[in-house]
Protein backbone atom coordinates (compact mmCIF):
# COMPACT_ATOMS: atom_id res chain seq x y z
CA UNK A 1 0.00 0.00 0.00
CA UNK A 2 1.22 3.85 -1.09
CA UNK A 3 -0.21 4.91 2.11
CA UNK A 4 2.18 2.90 4.28
CA UNK A 5 5.40 4.33 2.87
CA UNK A 6 7.30 7.08 4.27
CA UNK A 7 6.46 10.93 3.19
CA UNK A 8 8.90 12.20 0.77
CA UNK A 9 11.41 14.15 1.64
CA UNK A 10 12.16 17.89 -0.40
CA UNK A 11 14.27 20.40 -0.94
CA UNK A 12 12.64 23.73 -0.03
CA UNK A 13 13.91 25.08 -3.29
CA UNK A 14 12.10 22.78 -5.01
CA UNK A 15 8.95 23.72 -4.47
CA UNK A 16 8.85 26.97 -6.15
CA UNK A 17 6.99 26.57 -9.04
CA UNK A 18 4.44 23.71 -7.69
CA UNK A 19 0.83 23.85 -8.21
CA UNK A 20 -1.41 24.70 -5.52
CA UNK A 21 -4.57 22.47 -6.66
CA UNK A 22 -7.47 22.23 -4.63
CA UNK A 23 -9.11 18.82 -3.35
CA UNK A 24 -11.36 19.71 -5.86
CA UNK A 25 -8.74 19.34 -8.55
CA UNK A 26 -8.99 23.03 -9.48
CA UNK A 27 -5.58 24.91 -9.86
CA UNK A 28 -5.11 27.82 -7.67
CA UNK A 29 -1.99 29.29 -7.79
CA UNK A 30 2.22 28.05 -7.71
CA UNK A 31 4.47 28.24 -4.99
CA UNK A 32 6.60 31.45 -5.29
CA UNK A 33 8.64 31.37 -2.55
CA UNK A 34 8.48 29.81 1.39
CA UNK A 35 7.70 31.97 4.16
CA UNK A 36 9.62 30.60 7.02
CA UNK A 37 8.74 31.42 11.15
CA UNK A 38 10.65 34.28 12.54
CA UNK A 39 11.91 31.42 14.85
CA UNK A 40 13.70 29.76 11.65
CA UNK A 41 12.65 26.36 12.87
CA UNK A 42 8.81 25.95 10.84
CA UNK A 43 7.55 26.92 7.61
CA UNK A 44 4.59 30.02 8.15
CA UNK A 45 3.22 29.23 4.62
CA UNK A 46 4.06 30.31 0.81
CA UNK A 47 3.83 33.36 -1.13
CA UNK A 48 2.04 32.47 -4.37
CA UNK A 49 2.43 33.55 -8.15
CA UNK A 50 -0.15 32.82 -11.24
CA UNK A 51 0.39 29.37 -13.02
CA UNK A 52 2.28 29.74 -16.25
CA UNK A 53 5.24 31.12 -18.17
CA UNK A 54 4.70 34.77 -17.82
CA UNK A 55 3.27 34.78 -14.14
CA UNK A 56 2.55 37.59 -11.77
CA UNK A 57 3.03 37.86 -8.29
CA UNK A 58 -0.40 36.98 -6.02
CA UNK A 59 -2.05 39.28 -3.19
CA UNK A 60 -3.11 36.09 -1.36
CA UNK A 61 -0.55 33.71 0.44
CA UNK A 62 -0.95 30.33 2.07
CA UNK A 63 -0.69 30.24 5.32
CA UNK A 64 0.67 26.55 7.07
CA UNK A 65 -2.38 25.77 8.57
CA UNK A 66 -4.54 25.90 5.51
CA UNK A 67 -2.55 23.17 3.97
CA UNK A 68 -3.70 19.40 2.92
CA UNK A 69 -0.78 18.58 1.58
CA UNK A 70 2.70 18.75 0.33
CA UNK A 71 3.39 16.17 -2.43
CA UNK A 72 5.98 15.80 -4.84
CA UNK A 73 3.85 17.13 -7.55
CA UNK A 74 1.33 19.67 -6.12
CA UNK A 75 0.45 21.04 -2.89
CA UNK A 76 -3.17 20.33 -2.18
CA UNK A 77 -5.53 23.00 -0.75
CA UNK A 78 -9.27 22.32 0.81
CA UNK A 79 -10.21 24.92 -1.14
CA UNK A 80 -9.49 28.80 -2.29
CA UNK A 81 -11.10 30.22 0.92
CA UNK A 82 -8.02 29.27 2.97
CA UNK A 83 -5.72 31.54 1.14
CA UNK A 84 -5.11 35.18 2.86
CA UNK A 85 -4.06 38.37 1.92
CA UNK A 86 -0.56 38.78 2.01
CA UNK A 87 -0.46 42.02 4.11
CA UNK A 88 -2.45 40.17 6.64
CA UNK A 89 -0.57 36.31 6.81
CA UNK A 90 3.04 38.22 7.09
CA UNK A 91 2.69 41.35 8.82
CA UNK A 92 6.17 41.07 9.98
CA UNK A 93 8.40 41.97 7.10
CA UNK A 94 11.03 40.00 8.58
CA UNK A 95 9.16 36.78 8.74
CA UNK A 96 9.92 37.05 4.76
CA UNK A 97 12.87 38.62 4.58
CA UNK A 98 14.47 36.34 7.97
CA UNK A 99 14.65 32.81 6.42
CA UNK A 100 17.41 30.74 7.39
CA UNK A 101 19.09 30.28 4.18
CA UNK A 102 22.94 31.34 4.15
CA UNK A 103 23.07 30.92 8.19
CA UNK A 104 25.53 29.26 9.68
CA UNK A 105 25.37 26.27 11.07
CA UNK A 106 27.08 25.42 14.40
CA UNK A 107 27.63 22.70 16.46
CA UNK A 108 27.08 22.97 20.32
CA UNK A 109 30.60 22.47 21.27
CA UNK A 110 31.41 25.00 18.48
CA UNK A 111 31.90 23.80 15.17
CA UNK A 112 30.96 25.89 11.98
CA UNK A 113 29.67 22.86 9.60
CA UNK A 114 28.76 25.24 7.10
CA UNK A 115 26.53 28.14 5.51
CA UNK A 116 22.72 26.73 4.34
CA UNK A 117 21.91 26.23 0.67
CA UNK A 118 18.67 24.47 1.85
CA UNK A 119 16.21 23.39 3.86
CA UNK A 120 14.77 19.62 3.60
CA UNK A 121 11.26 19.14 4.23
CA UNK A 122 9.31 15.44 5.09
CA UNK A 123 5.88 16.21 3.37
CA UNK A 124 2.40 14.50 3.56
CA UNK A 125 -0.26 15.90 5.51
CA UNK A 126 2.49 17.52 7.95
CA UNK A 127 5.52 19.50 6.51
CA UNK A 128 8.35 19.20 9.02
CA UNK A 129 11.95 20.77 8.34
CA UNK A 130 13.66 17.52 9.28
CA UNK A 131 17.58 18.89 8.10
CA UNK A 132 19.60 21.19 6.39
CA UNK A 133 21.51 21.28 3.18
CA UNK A 134 24.92 23.11 4.13
CA UNK A 135 27.92 24.13 1.78
CA UNK A 136 30.04 22.03 3.88
CA UNK A 137 33.42 23.81 5.87
CA UNK A 138 36.42 21.83 6.96
CA UNK A 139 35.07 20.58 10.05
CA UNK A 140 32.96 18.12 7.70
CA UNK A 141 35.93 16.73 5.60
CA UNK A 142 34.22 17.72 2.40
CA UNK A 143 35.04 20.91 2.21
CA UNK A 144 32.42 23.05 -0.44
CA UNK A 145 30.55 20.11 -1.41
CA UNK A 146 26.99 19.88 -0.41
CA UNK A 147 25.78 17.49 2.64
CA UNK A 148 22.64 16.87 3.90
CA UNK A 149 23.07 17.86 7.71
CA UNK A 150 19.74 15.85 10.12
CA UNK A 151 17.88 18.61 12.48
CA UNK A 152 16.49 17.14 16.66
CA UNK A 153 12.55 17.69 16.42
CA UNK A 154 13.35 20.99 18.52
CA UNK A 155 16.21 23.61 17.19
CA UNK A 156 17.66 26.29 18.91
CA UNK A 157 18.18 29.34 16.29
CA UNK A 158 20.06 32.74 17.57
CA UNK A 159 20.51 35.80 15.14
CA UNK A 160 22.51 34.26 12.20
CA UNK A 161 23.47 30.69 13.90
CA UNK A 162 21.93 27.50 13.87
CA UNK A 163 22.96 25.33 16.45
CA UNK A 164 23.04 21.33 16.06
CA UNK A 165 23.69 18.50 18.74
CA UNK A 166 27.72 17.88 17.64
CA UNK A 167 26.46 14.24 16.98
CA UNK A 168 24.61 15.44 13.89
CA UNK A 169 27.73 14.68 12.33
CA UNK A 170 27.78 11.58 12.55
CA UNK A 171 24.57 11.28 10.32
CA UNK A 172 25.69 13.25 7.58
CA UNK A 173 24.29 12.20 4.07
CA UNK A 174 24.83 13.33 0.84
CA UNK A 175 21.70 12.68 -1.02
CA UNK A 176 18.35 12.27 0.07
CA UNK A 177 17.53 8.29 -0.39
CA UNK A 178 19.13 7.42 2.42
CA UNK A 179 18.41 11.03 4.26
CA UNK A 180 14.85 9.94 5.99
CA UNK A 181 16.60 7.11 7.50
CA UNK A 182 19.44 9.26 8.43
CA UNK A 183 17.40 11.56 10.75
CA UNK A 184 15.37 8.93 12.34
CA UNK A 185 18.53 7.15 13.34
CA UNK A 186 20.09 10.58 14.70
CA UNK A 187 16.93 11.32 16.58
CA UNK A 188 16.54 8.33 18.31
CA UNK A 189 20.53 8.82 19.40
CA UNK A 190 19.34 12.07 20.91
CA UNK A 191 16.29 10.10 22.89
CA UNK A 192 18.88 7.72 24.22
CA UNK A 193 20.83 10.63 25.49
CA UNK A 194 18.49 12.28 27.13
CA UNK A 195 16.60 9.75 28.64
CA UNK B 1 -18.25 -1.36 -18.80
CA UNK B 2 -15.40 0.58 -19.43
CA UNK B 3 -16.10 4.60 -21.17
CA UNK B 4 -13.90 3.35 -24.00
CA UNK B 5 -16.55 0.52 -24.93
CA UNK B 6 -19.80 3.01 -24.10
CA UNK B 7 -18.29 5.49 -25.77
CA UNK B 8 -20.52 6.50 -29.34
CA UNK B 9 -22.99 4.47 -27.99
CA UNK B 10 -26.35 5.67 -30.03
CA UNK B 11 -29.49 7.11 -27.47
CA UNK B 12 -32.21 5.78 -29.20
CA UNK B 13 -35.91 7.51 -28.01
CA UNK B 14 -38.28 3.96 -27.10
CA UNK B 15 -41.35 6.21 -27.54
CA UNK B 16 -39.97 6.56 -31.74
CA UNK B 17 -37.65 3.81 -32.01
CA UNK B 18 -35.35 6.55 -33.46
CA UNK B 19 -31.64 7.67 -32.74
CA UNK B 20 -32.04 10.88 -30.81
CA UNK B 21 -28.49 11.87 -30.17
CA UNK B 22 -24.90 9.98 -29.45
CA UNK B 23 -22.74 9.49 -26.06
CA UNK B 24 -20.02 11.68 -26.55
CA UNK B 25 -18.56 11.87 -23.17
CA UNK B 26 -19.24 11.21 -18.96
CA UNK B 27 -19.68 13.96 -16.47
CA UNK B 28 -18.69 11.68 -13.41
CA UNK B 29 -18.96 13.43 -9.96
CA UNK B 30 -17.77 12.17 -6.47
CA UNK B 31 -19.42 11.00 -3.41
CA UNK B 32 -20.00 8.55 -4.09
CA UNK B 33 -18.14 8.37 -7.82
CA UNK B 34 -20.85 7.78 -10.24
CA UNK B 35 -21.85 9.01 -13.73
CA UNK B 36 -24.05 11.82 -13.09
CA UNK B 37 -24.59 12.95 -16.84
CA UNK B 38 -23.72 11.73 -20.29
CA UNK B 39 -22.62 14.28 -22.53
CA UNK B 40 -24.15 14.31 -26.16
CA UNK B 41 -23.44 14.76 -29.76
CA UNK B 42 -25.34 14.77 -32.59
CA UNK B 43 -28.30 16.14 -31.25
CA UNK B 44 -31.00 17.00 -32.91
CA UNK B 45 -32.53 19.68 -30.54
CA UNK B 46 -30.59 22.41 -28.00
CA UNK B 47 -30.33 19.92 -25.29
CA UNK B 48 -26.51 18.09 -24.92
CA UNK B 49 -26.91 16.55 -21.39
CA UNK B 50 -28.39 13.46 -20.33
CA UNK B 51 -28.75 12.91 -16.61
CA UNK B 52 -28.50 9.27 -15.06
CA UNK B 53 -31.60 9.24 -13.74
CA UNK B 54 -33.46 9.95 -16.91
CA UNK B 55 -31.54 6.83 -18.86
CA UNK B 56 -34.17 4.08 -19.52
CA UNK B 57 -31.30 1.78 -20.00
CA UNK B 58 -27.39 1.32 -20.73
CA UNK B 59 -27.32 -1.78 -22.55
CA UNK B 60 -23.78 -3.06 -24.65
CA UNK B 61 -25.29 -1.18 -27.92
CA UNK B 62 -27.68 1.47 -27.30
CA UNK B 63 -28.37 3.93 -24.36
CA UNK B 64 -32.28 4.15 -24.21
CA UNK B 65 -34.58 7.00 -22.86
CA UNK B 66 -38.39 7.06 -22.87
CA UNK B 67 -38.36 9.86 -24.70
CA UNK B 68 -36.07 12.76 -26.24
CA UNK B 69 -37.14 15.48 -24.04
CA UNK B 70 -34.52 13.90 -21.35
CA UNK B 71 -32.14 15.44 -23.40
CA UNK B 72 -31.64 19.21 -22.29
CA UNK B 73 -29.14 21.67 -21.78
CA UNK B 74 -27.28 22.76 -18.11
CA UNK B 75 -29.05 23.64 -15.88
CA UNK B 76 -26.58 25.46 -13.44
CA UNK B 77 -22.87 26.82 -13.48
CA UNK B 78 -21.59 23.13 -13.04
CA UNK B 79 -23.28 21.21 -15.65
CA UNK B 80 -21.84 24.64 -17.99
CA UNK B 81 -18.65 23.32 -17.47
CA UNK B 82 -19.63 19.91 -18.06
CA UNK B 83 -21.07 20.66 -21.02
CA UNK B 84 -17.98 22.70 -22.43
CA UNK B 85 -15.88 19.58 -21.93
CA UNK B 86 -13.66 21.47 -19.06
CA UNK B 87 -14.39 18.37 -16.74
CA UNK B 88 -13.71 15.64 -18.24
CA UNK B 89 -12.32 13.03 -16.69
CA UNK B 90 -10.46 11.03 -19.22
CA UNK B 91 -6.86 12.49 -19.91
CA UNK B 92 -6.93 14.32 -16.75
CA UNK B 93 -3.82 13.93 -13.94
CA UNK B 94 -4.84 12.18 -10.71
CA UNK B 95 -3.17 13.42 -7.92
CA UNK B 96 -3.65 11.64 -4.40
CA UNK B 97 -4.97 14.32 -1.59
CA UNK B 98 -1.27 14.20 -0.43
CA UNK B 99 -0.17 15.81 -3.76
CA UNK B 100 1.61 12.55 -5.49
CA UNK B 101 0.32 12.21 -8.98
CA UNK B 102 -0.54 8.99 -10.14
CA UNK B 103 -0.34 9.58 -14.03
CA UNK B 104 -3.28 10.53 -16.68
CA UNK B 105 -6.68 9.08 -16.61
CA UNK B 106 -6.56 6.47 -19.31
CA UNK B 107 -10.03 4.74 -19.06
CA UNK B 108 -12.67 4.49 -16.16
CA UNK B 109 -14.69 1.16 -15.81
CA UNK B 110 -18.87 1.62 -14.19
CA UNK B 111 -21.47 -0.52 -13.74
CA UNK B 112 -24.14 0.53 -16.65
CA UNK B 113 -26.93 -0.78 -13.92
CA UNK B 114 -26.69 2.10 -11.46
CA UNK B 115 -23.88 4.57 -13.10
CA UNK B 116 -21.23 3.94 -10.22
CA UNK B 117 -17.77 4.13 -11.15
CA UNK B 118 -15.89 1.48 -10.06
CA UNK B 119 -11.97 1.73 -11.16
CA UNK B 120 -9.91 4.97 -12.56
CA UNK B 121 -7.67 3.21 -14.98
CA UNK B 122 -4.17 5.06 -15.39
CA UNK B 123 -1.40 3.67 -17.52
CA UNK B 124 0.56 2.45 -14.30
CA UNK B 125 -2.49 1.80 -12.01
CA UNK B 126 -6.13 1.04 -11.40
CA UNK B 127 -7.69 3.04 -8.64
CA UNK B 128 -11.00 2.24 -6.95
CA UNK B 129 -13.74 4.33 -7.61
CA UNK B 130 -14.42 5.30 -4.05
CA UNK B 131 -11.24 6.90 -3.54
CA UNK B 132 -12.58 9.84 -5.88
CA UNK B 133 -13.07 13.18 -3.84
CA UNK B 134 -12.95 15.88 -6.38
CA UNK B 135 -12.60 16.73 -10.14
CA UNK B 136 -12.09 19.97 -11.18
CA UNK B 137 -10.53 21.31 -14.71
CA UNK B 138 -6.97 20.64 -13.64
CA UNK B 139 -7.15 16.86 -11.32
CA UNK B 140 -8.64 14.53 -10.47
CA UNK B 141 -8.11 14.26 -6.45
CA UNK B 142 -8.01 10.47 -4.99
CA UNK B 143 -7.56 9.86 -1.34
CA UNK B 144 -4.34 8.45 -0.60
Amino acid sequence: MTSSSPDPLVRARELTGRPVVTLGGELVAEIKDIVFESSGGYIAGFTLRNPGLFSRSRKESLPWDGVHGVGRDAVMVPDETVLLPTKEFAPRKQARNRDVLDDRVLTDNGQDLGRVVDVVLQGGTTLEIVGYEVEASEALGSAGRRVLIPLPDTIAVSGENLIVPSSATDFVSEDLAGFGAAVDAFRARLREGTN
Amino acid sequence: MLFSQARKHDVVSTATATRVARVEGFVVRPGPARVALLRLGKVSGAGTLLAWDDVQGFGPDAVTVATDAALRPARDELEQRAEDNELDILGKLVLTERGTALGAVTDVDFDPETGAVTMLITKAETIAGDRLIGLGRYAVVVLS
